[in-house]
């Protein structure tokens, strides 16, 4: 067995107890439930929520793969197999598609964000891979674009729905202005 | 220099020798300028001289109306109005202006027919009607068929539209989420919409649609994501379709029959559009035709061309590839190929074959020939029979190093081995760029000097290959570039060309692109505009610059002139910079998005302003994308 198919399978199990584990409610941030049949990013609001004035929903994901090179490796790779350079630049500079390598971000920056952009597409074109690709694949994608340094990092997500984010500088090699908190045991919840 | 003027003219009318001579000295006073004025570019004179070129400006419309994109069925873009002329234009200002909100890029020219302007924005698609008559031009009708939006993330380029038509009460163009649509004239309502492509798989569509007699012509995007192009012929009246033609596919899909003769052997042969490729791959071979259409009511020919192959990655499709990268001559009525010539075979820089045909006659071995001048993006402006397709010129316009000629035996490139890029290798400076010495942005002919004038990008990569998986509704390309200005360090030139000798005249250097196209007059004007928001009139006859306005933002479409109800001669021009000319906008000075249409007459005068100008007649609201502001008609 290969690292990478070691890796992929430790994932998937860890991606199962998080299926488990997400199907309750966390009794964070006004009750917000987090968790669904493709992991639990696919139950981050695409928008703001209705009724809770400070909503911590989005700062739930982190990228249980974020920062491991084997990773970044593997989504380099994907970027450039699945046609993800063609709209986004080989350098993630943007062409068809936006750049990923500002603090800008059409739909989030966010880890979980990032993961529902790859995972469900989003309106103007962006396609979906739930179907084409795991979830350690998908991850790993996220993992090459944190890389950049342009995402948000989990504890910053109520800075980038508010616009506190998008000036920052651009820290390259995945260091963030506020450090992203260690993956928990399930690997998916920073406050579970 | 003047003797050898008059001895290139020796042999032509009296009436010419004297025009030569007014150049000459035209060519004098020019280089006697002692250097740039109020900041204009000095042009640079080669050689001027009469080529004995002419062309059928059909269907001869009124010469005050602008009723096609390219005002004729052979696409000169010449108009006969001149008001304006070298000694007045200097004094250009603006009389009005119209935004219409869109933030992608602005690639058509306004229509004007009985006093009402129509433009259409880029996505998402909205049509206005401008009632030229009242103050302040208001909407009289705007109609917002609310494409997809899909379809912004699938075009490779900027979610563009290159223009509109008009035919039989209705204005018809094309929605980037693949439908053609009409509108009545008069009411702003839908008469008909047909589905003719599918978003999900990458196909979009961009091009102007065409009016030719009882036909629309309109055909798809998305070389860039292996789709397979395609040309249809509508009902203007109905929308159905009449017939389509495959530019890759067996001969019965690429409507190739016993009719087809190429001029050259090697175009010869049954189903060339699948043996071409490698197993299977015709089925995602690119070859759209999102460029122009031009038409010969006597041959009863049209002439487009074919995108780039799929994927952009030349190493995964070994084989000429055909069609793409060609120019179809076909019957209008059935669609049958007569004749096809491919510029590029095997195409490995994405040099597009589906520039503007501006269909000219020249003088030819002692007679007139019909022909048809292309300026490829492959750097080469080729002059071709265009009843037969024999490359009677082609020579380079710009800087180009890809190849080193054109065999002249079978019409094909010498290219240059050291310039063709490998995956996992970086090709440095590779010349022309993908989007060529000229991309899609138009050239105009003007038979008062028998020169085309012609838009010219003077940029080149580096360039890696990437090998490509198709995957639909993603890009399937490969290349990976870095592009940078050519010899010279100026993006752009604006230039006349003589298509007989396949020489340059004169040439106006510009420090950005351009992008917008060309506007011949017949008061010896060409009017063009830049993609950092210089609009300018020069000398047709020397290419000194007599006039110039910085607009709004850059300008990536074609000017147009028309004759108001006041009688006035108006020049109007959207400032919209986007589309392929995007390529250049981490240059610094490069402008911001914009979507106003600047509409320029003598002393700005007109009846859309002025002392005691209070209130503008209102018409129409605007349309919005959607019904969140209550603008939806």
């Amino acid at each position: 067995m290969t690292p990478c198919a070691l890796c992929r399978g430790c994932l998937a199990l860890a991606l199962l107890f998080a299926a488990v584990e997400c199907g309750r409610p966390t009794g964070h941030a006004g009750g917000d439930v987090i968790g669904g049949p493709a992991g639990p990013a696919a139950a981050m609001p695409t928008g703001d929520l209705s009724g809770v004035p400070q909503s911590e929903t989005g700062a739930l994901v982190v990228n249980p793969l974020a920062g491991r090179p084997a990773a970044v490796a593997r989504g380099k790779a994907l970027f450039v197999q699945m046609n993800c350079a063609g709209c986004h630049g080989y350098d993630l500079g943007g062409a068809m598609g936006p750049n990923l390598t500002d603090r800008y971000w059409r739909y989030g920056g966010t880890p979980g964000a990032i993961y529902q952009s790859i995972a469900d597409g989003r309106p103007q074109g962006m396609p979906a891979w739930r179907k084409a690709l795991p979830p350690s694949d998908i991850w790993s994608l996220v993992s090459y674009v944190q890389s950049y340094g342009g995402t948000t990092a989990p504890d910053d997500y109520q800075a980038g729905q508010q616009g506190d984010v998008a000036a920052l500088p651009v820290t390259p090699s995945g260091v963030s202005p506020s450090p992203t908190p260690a993956p928990t045991a399930t690997g998916q919840l920073a406050h579970p | 220099m003047s003797n050898r003027l008059v001895q290139r003219a020796s042999g032509t009318t009296c009436r010419l020798l004297a025009g030569v001579f007014v150049v000459g000295v035209a060519v004098v006073a020019c280089q006697q300028e002692p250097g740039p004025k109020q900041g204009l570019p000095v042009p640079t004179v080669h050689v001027a001289g009469w080529t004995g070129a002419t062309a059928s400006f059909a269907p001869n419309d009124p010469p005050g109306e602008w009723r096609s994109q390219a005002r004729d069925y052979a696409n000169t873009r010449y108009s006969p109005l001149t008001q304006i002329t070298p000694a007045n234009v200097a004094q250009l200002k603006m009389a009005w202006t119209f935004s219409d909100g869109a933030q992608f890029g602005h690639e058509g020219a306004p229509l004007v027919v009985a006093n009402t302007m129509y433009v259409v924005s880029p996505y998402p698609d909205i049509a206005y009607a401008l009632d030229l008559t009242k103050p302040g031009a208001p909407i009289k009708w705007s109609f917002a068929p609310n494409p997809a939006p899909i379809a912004i993330g699938k075009a490779c380029c900027d979610a563009v539209l290159r223009g509109w038509a008009i035919a039989d009460g209705n204005l018809i163009y094309n929605l980037l989420d693949d439908h053609t649509v009409a509108v009545d004239l008069k009411t702003g309502k839908q008469v008909w919409r047909t589905k003719l492509d599918n978003p999900e798989t990458g196909a979009t569509m961009t091009m102007s649609a065409a009016v030719f007699g009882d036909k629309v012509f309109v055909g798809n995007s998305g070389g860039e994501l292996g789709v397979r192009g395609w040309l249809a012929a509508l009902d203007p009246k109905t929308g159905k379709q009449i017939w389509r033609a495959y530019s890759a596919g067996p001969d019965d899909q690429v409507k190739i029959g016993a009719d087809f003769t190429p001029y050259y052997s090697w175009m010869k042969g049954k189903d060339l559009g699948v043996s071409t490729w490698p197993t299977g791959m015709w089925k995602t071979a690119g070859g759209a035709s999102w460029g122009w259409v031009s038409f010969d009511p006597d041959l009863d020919l049209i002439y487009y061309g074919t995108s780039n192959p799929s994927p952009r990655v030349p190493a995964q499709r070994p084989g000429l590839n055909l069609w793409s990268a060609a120019i179809f001559a076909r019957d209008a009525t059935t669609g049958m190929a007569k004749w096809a010539f491919q510029f590029t075979p095997h195409d490995q820089w994405d040099y597009d074959g589906v520039n503007e045909n501006v269909l000219i006659s020249i003088p030819w071995h002692g007679q007139m020939r019909k022909a048809l001048v292309q300026f490829n993006r492959n750097g080469f402006a080729y002059t071709l029979d265009r009843q037969t397709g024999q490359v009677l010129v082609a020579a380079p316009f710009g800087n180009l190093n890809w190849a080193t000629g054109i065999d002249m035996t079978t019409g094909q490139p010498i290219v240059n081995p050291a310039m063709q890029p490998k995956p996992g290798i970086m090709l440095k400076n590779a010349c022309p760029t993908d989007i060529g010495v000229k991309d899609w942005q138009p050239s105009a002919f003007s038979p008062r000097t028998g020169l085309l004038y012609t838009p010219v990008m003077n940029v080149c990569m580096d360039v890696t290959d990437h090998v490509q998986s198709y995957i639909a509704g993603t890009p399937y390309d490969g290349m990976d570039m870095q592009r940078h200005a050519g010899p010279g360090g100026n993006w752009g030139a604006f230039i006349a060309w003589d298509p007989v000798n396949g020489r340059k005249i004169w040439s106006i250097p510009e420090q950005f692109m351009v992008f917008s196209g060309a506007l011949a007059t017949a008061s010896d004007l060409v009017f063009y505009g830049t993609v950092d928001g210089w609009f300018r009139a020069a000398d047709a006859r020397t290419g000194k610059v007599l006039w110039s306005q910085k607009l709004g933002s850059g300008i990536s479409s074609p000017p147009m002139t028309y004759t108001g109800p006041d009688g006035r001669q108006y020049v109007a021009v959207y400032a919209g910079v986007g589309g392929a000319a995007m390529t250049e906008a981490k240059q610094a000075g490069f402008p911001p998005r914009g979507n106003t249409l600047y509409v320029f007459s003598i002393g700005g005068a007109g009846i859309s302003g002025g002392a005691g100008m209070m209130t503008t007649n209102a018409g129409g609201a605007a349309s919005q994308l959607d019904s969140g502001h209550n603008g939806r008609n």
